[in-house]
């Protein structure tokens, strides 16, 4: 059993039997979804399907029905696709390395957390998808083999790596988290009386029977899948950054971009995690588990993170000047100065000002105050890549071919879609799946749930 | 050795029985026939089962499913017999002649399959060089324009030939009065044929010939001062110092096409190594010409008097009393010395037509001598015959109702004249018999009652008469495509000396020949082989000399803004209005595509509260502008240069205001396809007409008035394909100098090599040369095989266009109209950048002072900048950062140094634009050829206007990226020829587009590797460098400084000083 200093915050409020956590957990999938979920529901799949329209009059008519021109080629695409990306780094960051760093109030968060990794995976892969101009060939991008003569792919493009490093994480991500679902799914199976359910259930839960060898082969197996994610959640941002890298765009070029990019990502992930969870905890009654302690420690890791990223912002303007290259010097006065600064201060104010609020102690134990800064940091983490894909693809080498940006309605129907679409699933995902992993927050209780803490046995005990 | 084996077909065959004899006897069982099988009475009763109709049923739904996913097959129907001259795959060239009323040139035709596709100048024969004009190359597409009128009109209504000759030939005849209204005609046989309408008929015959844009003034001058109207020739390429007032001889004055290339010879400082010329422009409206001027001077109209006055007086070496303003002053003072140094060798031009300042122009040159070297007396222009006092007259006529007969020829002044009483005399019926022989039933056309279209000039014979000494052809070069007849045919059937021949009548052909004979004893068939021949000069009377005369009235100070009504370079005086490549041409200054609009000078428009920036979303201020009480609104673009109190706006513009059937792509587009349509319905014009806005002075033709201009209410979006306007100080893209400094220092000091720090051996600090940098392997393109280069000198570049025209007629570049052009996604290969200088450079691309270079002072244009034209296409990279990106490696590079683009791979990821540096990519944001936005404008979407596109280029489709490939095609069909002779391929034999037609032999391209190649040599030139050189990408096309023939004091200091900079640097290491 775990231990823990008696000083330490419980982890699980009240005074929780392991019953009442399977209970907390499963009430909502048992239940009848309450009226507010048939509205979210709704709302966010009419968004969705909105969104869909706009992809398909997309794939119908040409790329030319978004905001695009000859001197920018990429813009709310591929900036929708980085964010999400970041987004989807959360997830496999808490549930892998947090894992191997042993830290138990994982648990609260990582089953919802991975969960919105794989949908907002999802959504960011739609992106490099649509994105191309004949999405019918973009099979191409594999190498497979073929009956085009020795036509093979491209393995010098960053592009080609991005198909792997984002499928690769997609897979990891999408296996981790299933295997941890499997012992939960077997405890809402044991209690489902519906013979549908209990079916369903019973295929999902892969014939869990809960004995000592399948816990054991379960502690392993996610061991060791935590060990091939967390070197993932490091290499997929980075290669994520390669595209912008490897090319010579001054403002692209650069090679801070990789760790910058992974904990700009874990910063987003993190913000994205604080905003579904803290409307899920109060929505599905689950105060007791993901409490101000989860919420100050999820806070701390923006803050870290936002301090990384600010750094890598004033350092990037610090070698734009120190270089005495001319085009990266203009490059940076342009972000900050020309046509797009309002995109730089929104990107500056809420990536590098707001997470410094974190240092308050009071600030980061106020559940509506992170909410806030979470939202604003996933919109300041959106202008983030705006600002580098848009900014320095507007005005770079030549000025015969300086330009503007100005998104199409179809531009903004597909990111709004998107969202709508991520909301969808991780509703779906909120009603079916059991959003807690519930068996394992029960190997915590009696370390750090309150009413253990508080009984005097505790002390006795260690 | 024998085979004993015996094999058997079966078991029945070893046995041999007997249904299998029977059957061995007859191969072909003859049992029931077909017929007899089909005659069963029984057939209709066997039924085919429900199962076997649902497995054919499946069967065939999937086939057709599986047939139907393949792109669908067009067939090509081959010859059954084989016309002579064409081989399918392979061109036949055609030397003729162009001439439309404003521009002439001799031209070669390029046609495929009998189709003309292509039109360059012919570089061997006629006095112009090989130099065209856009809108010369983009008149191929005249030939499938699907809106001309394809058969007679009567009233409107489809007619015959037959029909319409006999009304026509019978009014001509009964008629008192039959006016023909042309454009100058310079061919002799239509002349004649002209002369033999006047004799059959009757009553009186008045032919007047009418030029939109008048050149009487030059005529009148000189019949003042040497007692002769006409137009003399012009040397260019012979005047060390040429002073242009208000003269665009670069692009629409007179004889662009000659003056260009005689220009470009003196206008590259290395070009026989002796000497430049040095250009002064004295202009309001910044003209492609005034923007290669070393000195420009931003002059109104009404002080041309003063400027002229004040030379004379400088050139007679005279005290002027004349008061000019101080910077008009500085320039003149400069233009006088240089015009003095060069005596005879000089050269003065003026484009307003007025006789008092031709006078003073006259008497200029008269001083310097020019006569006789610069200017060609004897050689006279026999076009710009403007009649314009006569034709006011004849109008005048026809509105009384004095004529019974009017025909017109190539002529529209119904669009043109600035008076509407011709429009309203057809309108009302004023003549009985009315016909047009133009190709589209225009604003006259379409008021006339008879419709007798011409041919398309590359489907027709003619001859033509350009100068005193110079005669040239023109042949045919596709069979006519509908029933029309040509001019010179119809002229002689109505005076009754010739019958109908058809569309393959000979007509035409014999009454040229018979005018050839009369003029020339040279082989008929050699001269049109060559399109022309040298005729002997008439003995003239003793060379003219000139005497003084009293001068003419000239412009006086008017009230207000003086507004000037120019021409731009494609659409000119709007013929091409119909022709969808030029509307979507860049105008060489301004960069606005598909519209005319108001020119001020920026620093006004900011004074008076006007937009300076515009951008997709962001239109431009509109102003109403009020000349002659006739008004127009427009909006108003800021043009560094344009003299401050005038404002200019093109001509050319607003036609088919009436909805008349002139083409198509005349008229705007809505977004989602189709027209704009105007409250009446009809499709609505693009731009504004503003020939009302003209005015006749002293019997000549005014193109500059004074008027008002009032700032209205909203916005006007433009659509230009460049919106930043000045080089922002960047040297590695645009380099300059001037003559001094580049004939006396020496490479380092105006053309330095871009170094990088380095460690060498002993870990010093080294700077070595950006070449000897690579990051990875070079391909291997260096002294292997062939390496395609090239080089563009940027001091003989113009910036006239024609590559960028050539390009897209001969790669199918596909045309996206005016909402995609403003939302920055034109698809040409080629485009010329346009840099004005701003007041933080010495010269473009040089910063005055790095320490307080202000970008946002950089980005604006200076008062009247400098310009430097830069053509930019794909670069060719040896290390081309496209490459590396492409995911399927879609592009790729040949062995010959070639950026290939593969079409069928590229599966749209955008990366490659991305990241060129040059951003020369062009991505198919639509199905150009299909998608309905593109209907109206896009030629490869019509079955008749699809017939021009360039069989050698594939029509690429949607979500492909595309670009510049050199013209590959040409490549590979040189190699192919190179190699069925047997020989290496020489320097000069390939060449590309764009080099093609470069008037000023700007362009030269050619195989690298070749050692002794005019590209290699031009290349290792101490001018030579390439864009971008410090990103490291290796490419293989070179710029050449532009040099400038002026006194640049700032810039030879900073020049200077860099230089030694540079040695102390060296010193030190």
């Amino acid at each position: 059993m775990q231990k823990e200093a008696a000083i330490r915050e419980p982890l699980i409020l009240g005074h929780k039997t392991y019953h009442d956590i399977t209970e907390d957990v499963c009430r909502p999938i048992e239940d009848k979804a309450p009226k507010m979920w048939y509205i979210l529901f709704g709302i966010a799949l009419i968004i969705g399907l909105y969104g869909v329209g706009c992809i398909l009059y997309l794939l119908g008519t040409g790329v030319g029905v978004w905001g695009l021109n000859k001197t920018i080629g990429w813009a709310w695409d591929i900036t929708n696709f980085v964010w999400w990306v970041g987004i989807g780094h959360a997830g496999t960051l808490i549930s892998a390395v947090l894992l191997l760093f042993r830290q138990k109030w994982r648990m609260a968060i990582n089953r919802s957390a991975e969960a919105m990794t794989i949908f907002a995976v999802f959504m960011a892969g739609l992106f490099p998808l649509i994105h191309m101009g004949r999405l019918w060939v973009g099979y191409w991008v594999l190498p497979i083999p073929n009956q085009f003569g020795s036509l093979w792919v491209n393995f010098n493009s960053p592009l080609l790596w991005d198909v792997f490093a984002i499928s690769t994480y997609l897979s990891v991500s999408l296996v981790f988290w299933y295997i941890g679902l499997i012992p939960d799914f077997a405890t809402i199976r044991d209690r489902a009386k519906k013979p549908l359910s209990k079916k369903m259930y019973s295929i999902l839960s892969f014939g869990w029977s809960g004995r000592a060898k399948h816990w054991n082969r379960f502690e392993l197996v996610s061991l060791v899948l935590a060990g091939l994610a967390t070197p993932l959640v490091f290499s997929v941002h980075s290669i994520v950054s390669f595209d912008f890298a490897t090319s010579v765009i001054p403002g692209w070029h650069t090679t801070i971009f990789p760790p910058y990019f992974v904990a700009g990502a874990v910063f987003s992930g993190f913000a994205m995690v604080q905003t579904l969870l803290l409307i899920m905890r109060k929505a599905m009654s689950l105060e007791a588990y993901i409490h101000t302690k989860h919420v100050e420690y999820m806070n701390i890791v923006i803050m870290v993170t936002g301090s990384i990223v600010g750094t890598a912002y004033i350092t990037e303007l610090f070698i734009s000047w120190y270089s005495g290259v001319e085009y990266e010097a203009y490059a940076f006065l342009n972000r900050a100065t020309g046509p797009y600064w309002w995109a730089y201060f929104a990107m500056m104010t809420c990536n590098v000002i707001s997470p410094q609020l974190m240092w308050f102690r009071k600030l980061r134990r106020s559940l509506l105050f992170t909410f806030f800064i979470s939202i604003v940091v996933n919109i300041g983490m959106w202008f983030e890549r705006y600002v580098i894909i848009m900014t320095s693809l507007h005005r770079d080498y030549l000025p015969s071919s300086w330009s503007m940006h100005y998104p199409s309605p179809i531009d903004i129907g597909v990111y709004i879609g998107t969202i709508g679409l991520f909301f969808t699933f991780f509703l779906l995902f909120a009603r079916f799946f059991p959003v807690l992993a519930l068996n394992e927050i029960k190997s915590i209780l009696k370390g750090s749930g309150q009413s253990y803490k508080e009984s005097p046995d505790y002390h006795k005990n260690h | 050795m024998a085979n004993t084996k015996k094999y058997w077909k079966g078991i029945e065959e070893l046995n041999e029985t007997k249904s299998f004899r029977d059957s061995k006897e007859s191969e072909f069982p003859q049992s029931s026939s077909i017929e007899s099988f089909l005659a069963d009475e029984k057939l209709g009763e066997s039924s085919t089962g429900r199962r076997d109709f649902l497995k054919f049923l499946g069967f065939s739904v999937a086939a057709a499913t599986v047939a139907a996913c393949e792109t669908p097959v067009i067939k090509a129907v081959p010859y059954v017999m084989k016309p002579e001259n064409v081989t399918p795959g392979m061109p036949t060239w055609y030397a003729s002649t162009y001439y439309d009323g404003s521009s002439y040139a001799s031209i070669l035709v390029k046609t495929r399959e009998a189709r003309p596709i292509f039109i360059k100048g012919n570089k061997h024969f006629g006095f112009t060089s090989g130099s065209v004009s856009p809108s010369i190359i983009a008149s191929v597409l005249g030939v499938y324009d699907s809106e001309r009128i394809q058969h007679p009109l009567k009233g409107g209504k489809k007619s015959t030939w037959k029909t319409v000759d006999n009304e026509i030939s019978k009014a001509i005849k009964d008629a008192n009065r039959v006016a023909l209204i042309s454009n100058t005609i310079i061919s002799p046989s239509l002349q004649s044929a002209i002369a033999e309408l006047q004799t059959a008929v009757n009553g009186e015959f008045n032919h007047i010939q009418y030029d939109p844009i008048s050149y009487s003034a030059i005529r009148k001058a000189n019949e003042l001062n040497f007692g002769k109207s006409f137009i003399p020739s012009y040397d260019f390429s012979k005047a060390k110092t040429i002073v242009g007032v208000n003269a665009d001889f670069l692009s629409t004055w007179l004889l662009p096409t000659e003056f260009a290339s005689q220009y470009g010879q003196k206008r590259n400082p290395d070009n026989n190594g002796d000497w430049m010329s040095k250009h002064f422009q004295f202009e309001s409206v910044m003209s492609v010409t005034g923007s290669n001027a070393d000195y420009r001077a931003m002059t109104k109209p009404s002080e041309e008097a003063n400027v002229l006055k004040y030379i004379l007086a400088g050139v007679k070496r005279m005290s002027s009393t004349i008061k000019l303003s101080s910077t008009l002053k500085k320039t003149a003072d400069i233009a006088i010395q240089s015009l003095l140094k060069s005596g005879n060798e000089s050269l003065v031009v003026c484009g307003t037509n007025n006789t008092g300042l031709q006078q003073l122009v006259n008497e200029i040159n008269h001083h310097n001598k020019s006569n006789g070297t610069t200017i060609l007396l004897d050689n006279e222009l026999n076009l710009f015959q403007s009649e314009d006092a006569k034709l006011l007259e004849c109008v005048k006529g026809i509105s009384a109702g004095a004529y019974d007969v009017v025909l017109f020829y190539n002529s529209n002044p119904a669009y043109t004249l600035p008076k509407d009483d011709l429009k309203k005399a057809l309108k009302n019926k004023k003549v009985k018999v009315t016909v047009s022989l133009n190709s589209h039933s225009d604003e006259t056309g379409a008021l006339c009652s008879y419709n007798c279209p011409d041919h398309h000039a590359l489907e027709s014979w003619a001859d033509f008469h350009p100068k005193s000494n110079h005669y040239a052809l023109a042949q045919p070069t596709i069979r006519p495509l509908h029933n029309t007849a040509s001019a010179l045919e119809s002229f002689l059937v109505w005076s009754g000396k010739a019958e109908r021949g058809g569309k393959d009548s000979t007509v035409a052909y014999d009454k040229i020949k018979e005018t050839f004979s009369s003029l020339s004893t040279a082989d008929f068939n050699m001269v049109m082989h060559n399109s022309c021949v040298e005729l002997q000069q008439p003995m003239l009377e003793d060379s003219m000399s000139f005497s003084a005369a009293p001068y003419a009235s000239m412009p006086s100070t008017g009230k207000g803004t003086e507004v000037i009504l120019y021409q731009k370079t494609a659409i000119g005086i709007g013929n091409n209005a119909n022709n969808p490549w030029l509307h979507e041409l860049p105008d060489p200054i301004s960069k606005v595509t598909w519209d005319n609009y108001i020119t001020m000078n920026p620093v006004e428009m900011t004074k008076a509260g006007y937009k300076t920036t515009y951008d997709q979303e962001n239109g431009l201020s509109l102003a109403k502008i009020t000349v002659n009480g006739i008004s127009k609104t427009l909006p108003v673009y800021p043009l560094p240069g344009q003299a401050p109190g005038t404002v200019g706006v093109a001509l050319g513009y607003g036609r088919g205001e009436n909805g008349e059937k002139i083409g198509k792509s005349a008229y705007q587009t809505a977004e989602y396809g189709g027209h704009e349509v105007t409250e009446k319905g009809k499709p609505k014009p693009i731009g504004a007409n503003v020939f009302p806005m003209l005015s006749m002075d002293n019997e000549e033709f005014n193109y500059s008035n004074s008027g008002k201009v009032a700032k209205v209410d909203g916005e006007y979006i433009i659509a230009a394909t460049q919106i930043h306007h000045t080089v922002m100080g960047r040297h590695s893209i645009v380099r300059e100098t001037t003559k001094e400094i580049y004939d006396s220092k020496g490479k380092e000091a105006y053309n330095p090599a871009h170094t990088l720090q380095t460690l060498d051996d002993d870990l010093n600090h080294v700077e070595k040369p950006v070449s000897e940098f690579d990051i990875w392997d070079a391909h291997p393109v260096e002294n292997v095989g062939h390496r395609w280069g090239m080089s563009i000198d940027l001091s003989s570049c113009i910036g006239c266009s024609n590559c960028l025209v050539a390009c897209q007629s001969e790669n199918n570049v596909p045309v996206v109209g005016k909402d995609e052009v403003r939302r920055g996604r034109e698809m040409h290969w080629l485009r010329i950048d346009r840099y004005f200088a701003s007041d933080e450079e010495a010269a473009v691309g040089t910063k005055k002072n790095k320490k307080s270079f202000s970008y946002d002072q950089a980005e604006i244009a200076a008062l009247n900048p400098k310009v430097v034209h830069m053509p930019m296409m794909c670069q060719h990279c040896n290390h081309a950062p496209c490459e590396t990106v492409c995911p399927v490696a879609a592009t790729t590079h040949s062995n010959e140094g070639l950026n290939q683009m593969t079409y069928n791979r590229c599966i749209g990821t955008r990366y490659c634009a991305n990241n060129c540096p040059y951003k020369v990519r062009r991505f198919n944001w639509f199905n150009y050829p299909s998608y309905k936005k593109f209907t109206e404008i896009n030629p490869a979407q019509d079955d008749l206007g699809r017939m021009v596109l360039n069989p050698d280029v594939t029509v690429r489709s949607r979500g492909v990226m595309e670009k510049c490939s050199f013209c590959v095609q040409r490549i590979q069909a040189t190699k192919l020829k190179s190699k069925i002779d047997k020989v290496p391929v020489a320097d000069g034999e390939f060449s590309t587009a764009c080099a093609d037609v470069c008037p000023t032999n700007a362009i030269v391209v050619g195989d690298w590797n070749d050692v002794n190649s005019k590209i290699r040599k031009s290349s290792e030139d101490k001018r030579s460098y390439q864009a971008l050189e410090e990103v490291g990408i290796k490419p293989n096309v070179w710029y050449k400084v532009k040099v400038r023939n002026e006194e640049n004091n700032l810039l030879s200091k900073l020049q200077v000083e860099k230089k030694s900079h540079h040695g102390s640097n060296n010193k030190h290491h």
